[in-house]
């Protein structure tokens, strides 16, 4: 369900062009567990900035679903940002003076969901991730990363995206926190049949994604299905 | 929670940053009020002053000043003339006259002559006027030739006692009696306190003055020795006792604005010719006015200043936040949100300190107000005392025309109503649109894929 063709991303970067992403060409179909790797520089983050509409490609075509994102208006990127993708960040980036639920509600006050049905979402899905009721209330401050980085898939799941981005979601935790949310995240994708496309630089996540993708130097190596 | 809860929220996220930069803007806001107090206030006074003192216009008879000089007087049709002039609000006459003790009048002067009134009756005509003590070889008077005398006691009146300026005087208490009424052609007068003091005069008195006999209907008290030992009397009856009828020898115009002061002495001249001396208190009243007009420009100025650095405060502050929170506006547009959403929530920050701000800053103007307008005015008023008028001896009519000029700077006090918090509220609002216009430029800059690149 997201397809991208022949997609170059170049920057102006000090005294020269830098290409980023250089005539990438995957298919990956729609809720599977997906994982790129490649070392810094490798275009991993690039690659997830224009799946996710963050940024637009120099050339090529990306299709999601059916709609190639790279031809819509600045206020359909934002639509799609909202209604069909969900972030996940290495440093899971909540609001910090939003409480664990009010984080999760967040992106459903995006959507025009009304506060009701959007407090009674954001419960449920705190609770799938395993959030127990007492640290609701919490903020980010008060939580431990492993359960910051729960919160966060809590709100990357709110708006019911097709394509989770996750990027490096254990880097900043320890082995067998990162093996716990590692687990949660493909749990979550066969549930909500949701594609997650997760950066890593960690090779054991990558031999239990569904699908790899290895980068270098903006170029598609190799891929593992 | 919505864009505006989310707003106030944010606000007090750093409370010890919040009520710091509250604090300032408070400071501010209430500079801002209280110099549009003042501006306002002296506004008025500026207004009232020009209104009451400084466009008036002695007309005397040419070549006359007081009872020195010399021609001929003015008359009641002069006075309708000068009446039936554009921009003439009023007019009063008054006629005035002296008295001698044992030639025209039985009453004795209440003021010793001293030295000076020797000296003034030693220059006076030979007409029964005594002539001052020959000196001495060694320079003394000869105290057997030493001749007492009594000092001229002045009949003064005018077509409107509550206009003292045409009395000479600048307050009028009536201690005992009344007043008569000013179209009275009786035969009575008010009588000055040290005057019916010396003649042993009560309400219900009587004595002479031009052959006649003249009832004392009041005492009055002018405050000074000179006005204390005089009579007021009705026009009529002066202008018929002293064979003065229809005579007047001073008219008091008062134009309608000071701005048409030169325009009324202008058309006097004109109709009056050489027969008037015509002199207005324009040049006084601008030189009393001038710093009101210093306070008002320091005023405007000062306002105008605290708005701006309001303005200043709350974008600072705002481009700060802006830059300290960069990151996390490029998460909320990469979870779906709207630049607009994200600049309303930042406005709404903006709003809440601000608003906060201009409340306490409100209080505080409405409070200070008028402690700074009078510290204003004292300063001023130092700069007014070195000028004056012309005192001293004898009094002319100008030097009586403005009573109270002085007091001018310690009357003015700033009036605190509901558009001036109006004003206050409204202040702070613009400062918050005008101090998060910038920011939220900024806002809208952010990309997200930096926040991606910087993980």
């Amino acid at each position: 369900m997201l397809k991208l063709e022949n997609v170059v991303k170049e920057f102006q970067s000090g005294g020269g062009r830098v290409t980023a992403v250089n005539d990438l060409t995957i298919s990956i179909p729609a809720g599977v567990f997906c994982a790129v790797i490649g070392k810094s520089g490798s275009g991993k983050s690039t690659l997830l900035s224009l799946i996710g509409a963050l940024d637009k490609p120099t050339s090529g075509i990306i299709e999601v679903g059916d709609e190639n994102i790279t031809k819509l208006s600045d206020s359909k990127l934002i639509k799609y940002r909202r209604d069909k993708i969900g972030f996940i960040f290495q440093n899971y980036n909540l609001v910090p003076n939003l409480s664990a639920l009010e984080n999760v509600m967040l992106p459903m006050e995006f959507a025009h969901i009304k506060g009701k049905e959007r407090k009674a979402r954001a419960v449920e899905l705190l609770a799938q991730v395993g959030m127990t009721d007492d640290k609701l209330g919490r903020k980010p401050g008060k939580l431990s990363g492993g359960e910051q980085q729960r919160v966060a898939i809590a709100r990357a799941l709110a708006n019911n995206p097709k394509i989770i981005l996750a990027d490096e979601p254990t880097g900043n935790l320890d082995t067998s926190t990162g093996k716990l949310i590692v687990e949660l995240l493909k749990d979550l994708s066969k549930k909500h049949n949701t594609t997650i496309i997760a950066v890593t630089h960690d090779l054991g996540i990558a031999r239990t994604a569904d699908m790899a993708f290895h980068l270098r130097d903006g170029k598609l190596v190799s891929i593992r299905e | 929670m919505g864009v505006v809860k989310r707003g106030v929220k944010n606000a007090f996220r750093n409370t010890i940053r919040s009520f710091s930069i509250i604090f300032i803007l408070a400071l501010s806001i209430a500079m801002s009020l209280v110099m549009l107090l003042a501006y306002n206030a002296v506004g008025s006074k500026i207004e009232s002053v020009k209104g009451s003192i400084g466009n008036t216009i002695n007309v005397s008879p040419a070549g006359v000043r007081g009872f020195e000089g010399g021609g001929e007087l003015l008359t009641a049709s002069d006075v309708t003339t000068i009446a039936g002039l554009s921009h003439v609000s009023g007019t009063v006459q008054t006629l005035s006259d002296r008295l001698r003790n044992g030639d025209t009048t039985s009453l004795e002067s209440s003021v010793e002559p001293g030295s000076f009134g020797r000296r003034m009756q030693g220059s006076a005509n030979s007409s029964g006027q005594e002539n001052p003590a020959p000196e001495n070889s060694d320079g003394g008077t000869s105290s057997t030739t030493q001749r007492t005398f009594s000092m001229p006691i002045e009949a003064i009146a005018s077509s409107n006692l509550d206009t003292l300026a045409s009395l000479n005087i600048s307050e009028l208490k009536i201690t005992s009696g009344e007043k008569f009424e000013v179209a009275s052609t009786k035969n009575e007068a008010l009588v000055g306190s040290s005057l019916a003091t010396k003649n042993s005069l009560s309400v219900g008195s009587t004595f002479t003055a031009y052959s006649t006999e003249i009832k004392v209907v009041g005492i009055f008290d002018a405050g000074n020795t000179f006005a204390n030992s005089s009579l007021i009397v009705p026009l009529f009856a002066l202008q018929k006792l002293s064979a003065q009828t229809d005579q007047i020898n001073s008219i008091i115009v008062t134009a309608d604005s000071i701005e048409n002061v030169a325009s009324v002495v202008t058309a006097i001249k004109e109709k009056l010719g050489d027969k008037a001396d015509v002199v207005s208190q324009q040049d006084s009243s601008s030189s009393a006015v001038a710093p009101l007009e210093n306070i008002k420009t320091i005023s405007l100025y000062s306002l105008i200043g605290s708005l701006i650095a309001g303005a200043i405060i709350i974008f600072l502050t705002m481009m700060m936040i802006v830059r300290e929170r960069r990151r996390e506006i490029g998460v909320l547009k990469a979870i779906g949100s709207s630049n607009i959403r994200i600049v309303s929530q930042f406005i709404t920050e903006s709003l809440v300190l601000t608003l906060t701000g201009g409340v306490a800053g409100i209080i505080l103007g409405v409070l200070c107000s008028n402690p700074v307008l009078q510290m204003l005015m004292t300063t001023s008023e130092s700069t007014t005392r070195g000028q004056g008028f012309a005192g001293g001896a004898g009094r002319g009519m100008m030097s009586v025309m403005m009573p109270g000029m002085q007091n001018i700077l310690n009357n003015v006090s700033a009036v605190v109503g509901y558009e001036i918090i109006l004003y206050g509220l409204g202040a702070a609002i613009i400062i918050a649109i005008i101090g998060s216009a910038i920011p939220a430029f900024f806002i809208s800059k952010v990309r997200p894929a930096e926040v991606m690149r910087n993980e």
